[in-house]
């Protein structure tokens, strides 16, 4: 609760203007005791400072299970720009977290994941147990792109490419699958398995995309998802709910999950290794990598709130939000 | 993921002299003219609401009968100004529904100031819209209800950021859905006795309160509905199952369940009871109707009734979203028993089967499960992680992950039901959570005699209930059941027999006991392999092969071909968005496509 007691100081005073600055931002689902109707702890959406240490400041709805989170610093109507896919729809601030609004209706729920379109911030895709969602207009109006995605419609991530923005992929419990028409069809890629939790991209190389599974462990293709490798070569677990890329350098990788803790990988995802020195809850459920500093490395976990490494994953230190439940993190 | 509700027992505390005198009104319902009825409803009505004149602490609740009621309006301001819904709102919908019902009863008679009050929480409080059916019902019906009033208010006035107008159309949309997909294929919370009440609130203010006419209409429509559909599975004052969602104990204690405060409201049967859940309704102006209200006492025939709902939304694993749910209840004047066609239909709440009757209450039931937990079962209906999700669940539900748990679907238990009798078989895979069955016995029964025939043959009163296990069994009295008993069987091939029948139907206890010695079904269990060949003591043959094969009398028993409704009382298509209720030479057609009640 100590988090909560200190946020509650500076909740609604300086909001807005930190949230003008480079935060890192923390999507909470839920925390270990959490009752719809019930008296809860704050979930939603909770940024800070990188110098904040263990202080988070909360923004919008606090008692909303929020599952990821969407930023964009710069956009047509000027201010800070933020998504939350949250279980009851997409929340939308257009002014940093100063002010929120719910703009889906009743047919959007249990939203799992916001994308931002890097070069459109007009189009936003998000995920859900119902399929695929896309708004043209700024959040405004959505409609339902789950053409193709029949086998199921549980879709848990969507990402747009990092070069074509017609071109969006997503992880759904029937597999991973590409559109090349933004999200107006959907095609299965070469991906044997199902379960897929996570899907992601090599910045710097957009033919390479990893996935993390429910059971069938992390696998990487390098054509655009035609062929695919299942990474084995020092993994011990085998479901991942995390897999990004480093920013500054896409050779190095990092992926976690159910019991995992933190694995790295420094060769493209050929081989990992665990690094979870001062982890004290291994659920992992995203990883975030700070691009003003490689070597700042954020994990979200299942129950312990959030934890930071300042030497590239090699130790962990807690960095906040006790108890929570923590579904996904950003940093802008 | 989960829920709260508060209990049907909170406001008992001091108020059993009033229970007592209210006693004396009506204990039990007998068949009443619609002036006869009126006059004890409002007997009814008025004893739920007294208590609020009592209580030290009344609540947002002391304010909205006197608001109501028009009087001590004062006294009302100062209670909603200082009950904790104003001053540190929580509880989401739970929060919503009595807020806006409150304002409603209070509108044109409260303070400035609380009016105000009121109108700022809509502002700064966000309450969550929750995940189940019932959570979406008083959100929406609340927010509709909250749009309303507050008209042409832009989204900087409301806690979700959209305008009124944009909260109404949500809120109506989402009304008329539910509305259509209950009246077309079923409702998906189906049969709760514990949740019948939060959907009861939601409507009772639409009927009450909404400006439109068509959604009050709406709402008076759904409150015949929800009151028919229980009235059809009703006995003296609990819901016949199985159930899509019940809490222990109130599935082994029936009287607890929330619908109970309704039955006596409505119906007149059961016991008295005050309960937070029937203050909106009583004090509202909705009447039922008296056809309803016969259909629900007359129990002077025994009859079936069979039902079709529908399995909650399901997100992973699925070849459908919505899959049927099929119901079959038989129903005498002494007992009631009811199944559905088993399997996960609903996650860590389903009641499948059980046998209720008016003898021994509060433990008036019998019944058996599969206590069954699973990640996977879990990941069926919620979005969370599978792995994790158990643990989520149990931070709430706490019997979720427990051997001894008496409420569970089962993928592995199917039932098979015509008239009084139930016949329930488990295939379970080894290595599943609970490689055992369960069947509950309560400690009040006055006989529970293991004969030598293999039978369990039991007395409740004027109800008899024959049990004949399939494989070997032993008894078990646990800690936390209350000094019940419990039968329990470790063969992951299993399953049971159970003949129910009552002192009209068949005389004597012992003379039932002598019927069933002449009826031993016989069984084949083996893995993937498991039936049973049973004639009834009605002398129908059943044949039942798990999981689907049903034969009655060497025909096929086609579940598929169950309507929405279908029993003397009740009947509707499926997709007709149509009930009809019969009762003797009267009809009621509640048409929703038109909006429209014929008599």
């Amino acid at each position: 609760m100590k988090f909560l007691a200190v946020l509650f100081l500076s909740l609604f005073t300086e909001a807005h203007v930190v949230a003008q600055q480079t935060a890192v931002y923390a999507a909470v689902l839920s925390t270990k005791s959490f009752v719809v109707g019930g008296k809860n702890p704050m979930t939603g959406l909770f940024f800070q400072r990188p110098s904040d240490d263990t202080l988070w400041q909360h923004s919008g709805a606090p008692n909303v299970r929020v599952s990821g989170v969407a930023v964009k610093v710069e956009h047509p109507l000027g201010g800070k720009l933020l998504y939350l896919a949250a279980g009851n729809g997409v929340h939308r601030s257009t002014d940093g977290g100063a002010t929120w609004k719910i703009v889906t209706d009743w047919r959007v729920t249990e939203v799992q994941w916001v994308t931002i379109d890097p070069r459109n911030s007009s189009v936003v895709y998000i995920a859900t147990p119902y399929g695929v969602f896309k708004s043209s207009d700024g959040g405004n109006a959505w409609k339902e792109m789950s053409r193709g995605l029949e086998a199921s419609h549980f879709i848990s991530s969507i990402i747009v490419d990092v070069v074509n923005s017609n071109i969006v992929y997503c992880s759904t419990e029937d597999g991973a699958y590409i559109s090349r028409d933004a999200a107006a069809t959907w095609q299965r890629m070469g991906l044997s398995v199902g379960g897929v939790r996570v899907i992601a991209q090599d910045p710097d190389n957009p033919k390479t995309l990893a996935v993390g599974t429910e059971d069938n462990g992390i696998y990487i293709s390098h054509d655009g998802g035609e062929v695919w490798m299942k990474k084995e070569s020092g993994v011990d677990h085998s479901t991942f709910y995390t897999v990004v890329f480093d920013p500054h350098d896409s050779r190095i990788l990092y992926a976690g999950g159910y019991v995992t803790g933190v694995y790295k990988s420094t060769d493209s995802g050929e081989s990992w290794r665990r690094t979870n020195d001062g982890l004290t809850c291994l659920n992992v459920h995203s990883i975030a990598v700070d691009p003003a500093n490689s070597n700042r490395i954020y994990a979200a976990s299942m129950g312990d709130g959030v934890f930071r490494s300042d030497d590239g994953g090699a130790h962990w230190k807690f960095a906040g939000l006790r108890n929570a439940e923590v579904w996904r993190l950003a940093i802008q | 993921m989960f829920n709260f509700q508060f209990s049907i027992m909170k406001h008992y505390a001091g108020v059993f002299p009033l229970l007592l005198i209210a006693s004396f009104c009506s204990l039990y319902s007998e068949h009443q003219s619609r002036d006869e009825y009126l006059k004890a409803y409002e007997q009814r009505a008025r004893y739920e609401t007294i208590l609020y004149d009592t209580m030290q602490n009344p609540g947002i609740y002391g304010a909205t009968v006197r608001y109501a009621e028009n009087r001590d309006l004062a006294v009302a301001d100062s209670l909603l100004l200082n009950c904790s819904q104003i001053k540190h709102p929580q509880g989401d919908m739970f929060w919503m529904y009595p807020v806006i019902g409150t304002y409603l009863h209070g509108k044109g008679k409260m303070s400035a100031a609380a009016a105000a009050a009121v109108r700022n929480a809509w502002k700064t409080y966000a309450p969550y819209r929750g995940d189940t059916e019932n959570h979406w019902a008083m959100y929406y019906a609340s927010l509709y209800l909250a749009a309303e009033q507050w008209r042409n208010l832009p989204g900087s006035e409301w806690f979700n950021g959209k305008s009124s107008e944009e909260n109404l159309n949500d809120a109506k949309e989402y009304l008329i859905h539910w509305i259509h997909i209950t009246t077309t294929i079923g409702q998906g919370e189906f049969d709760s006795p514990d949740y019948l009440p939060e959907y009861m609130n939601a409507m009772t203010l639409l009927a009450e309160f909404a400006k439109d006419p068509a959604m009050k209409q709406r709402g008076k429509m759904m409150l015949d509905y929800l009151l028919a559909d229980f009235a059809v599975d009703e006995l003296g004052g609990e819901y016949i199952g199985g159930f899509s969602r019940i809490y222990q104990p109130a599935v082994y204690k029936p009287w607890l369940s929330g619908a109970s405060a309704f039955a006596y409201l409505y119906f007149g049967t059961g016991g008295p009871v005050q309960s937070g859940w029937t203050l909106l309704s009583a004090l509202s102006d909705y009447r039922l109707p008296q056809i309803i209200y016969d259909i629900a006492t007359d129990r002077s025939h025994p009859f079936v009734n069979k039902e079709r709902k529908r399995i909650r939304n399901i997100l992973r694993y699925r070849k459908e979203m919505n899959p049927p749910v099929y119901k079959y209840s038989y129903i005498t004047k002494d007992y009631g028993i009811g199944s559905l066609q088993g399997g996960i239909l609903q996650p860590i709440q389903q009641h499948t089967w059980g046998v209720r009757y008016l003898y021994g209450k509060p433990t008036s039931t019998i019944f058996g499960l599969h206590p069954y937990w699973s990640g996977y079962e879990l990941a069926m209906f919620f979005p969370e992680e599978r792995k994790t999700m158990i643990a989520d669940v149990v931070s709430s539900k706490g019997t979720y992950n427990k051997d001894d748990k008496w409420t569970s679907s089962s993928p592995y238990e199917r039932t098979f039901q015509h008239k009084n009798t139930v016949i329930v078989l488990y295939d379970i895979s080894p290595g599943t959570t609970s490689e055992h069955i369960d069947g509950f016995f309560p400690k009040n029964l006055q006989r529970r005699i293991v004969d030598p025939s293999g039978w369990i043959m039991c007395k409740a009163g004027d109800t008899y209930i024959g049990w004949y296990p399939l494989q070997e069994y032993r008894w078990m009295q646990l800690k936390d059941d209350e000094d019940n008993f419990r039968l329990r069987s470790y063969k992951l091939q299993n399953g049971y027999v159970v003949e129910v029948r009552s002192k009209d139907e068949v005389g004597s206890f012992e003379k039932f006991g002598m019927m069933l010695r002449k009826h031993l079904p016989t069984a084949v269990l083996k893995p993937g392999a498991v039936s049973v060949k049973y004639t009834t003591l009605r002398g129908d043959r059943m044949f039942f092969a798990f999981p689907r094969t049903r034969m009655l009398n060497g025909k096929e028993v086609n579940l598929g071909s169950y309507k929405l409704f279908d029993s003397p009382f009740a009947h509707a298509d499926v997709g007709s968005e149509k009930l009809t209720l019969t009762y003797k030479n009267r009809k009621m057609v509640l048409d929703f496509k038109k909006l429209s009640i014929t008599k």
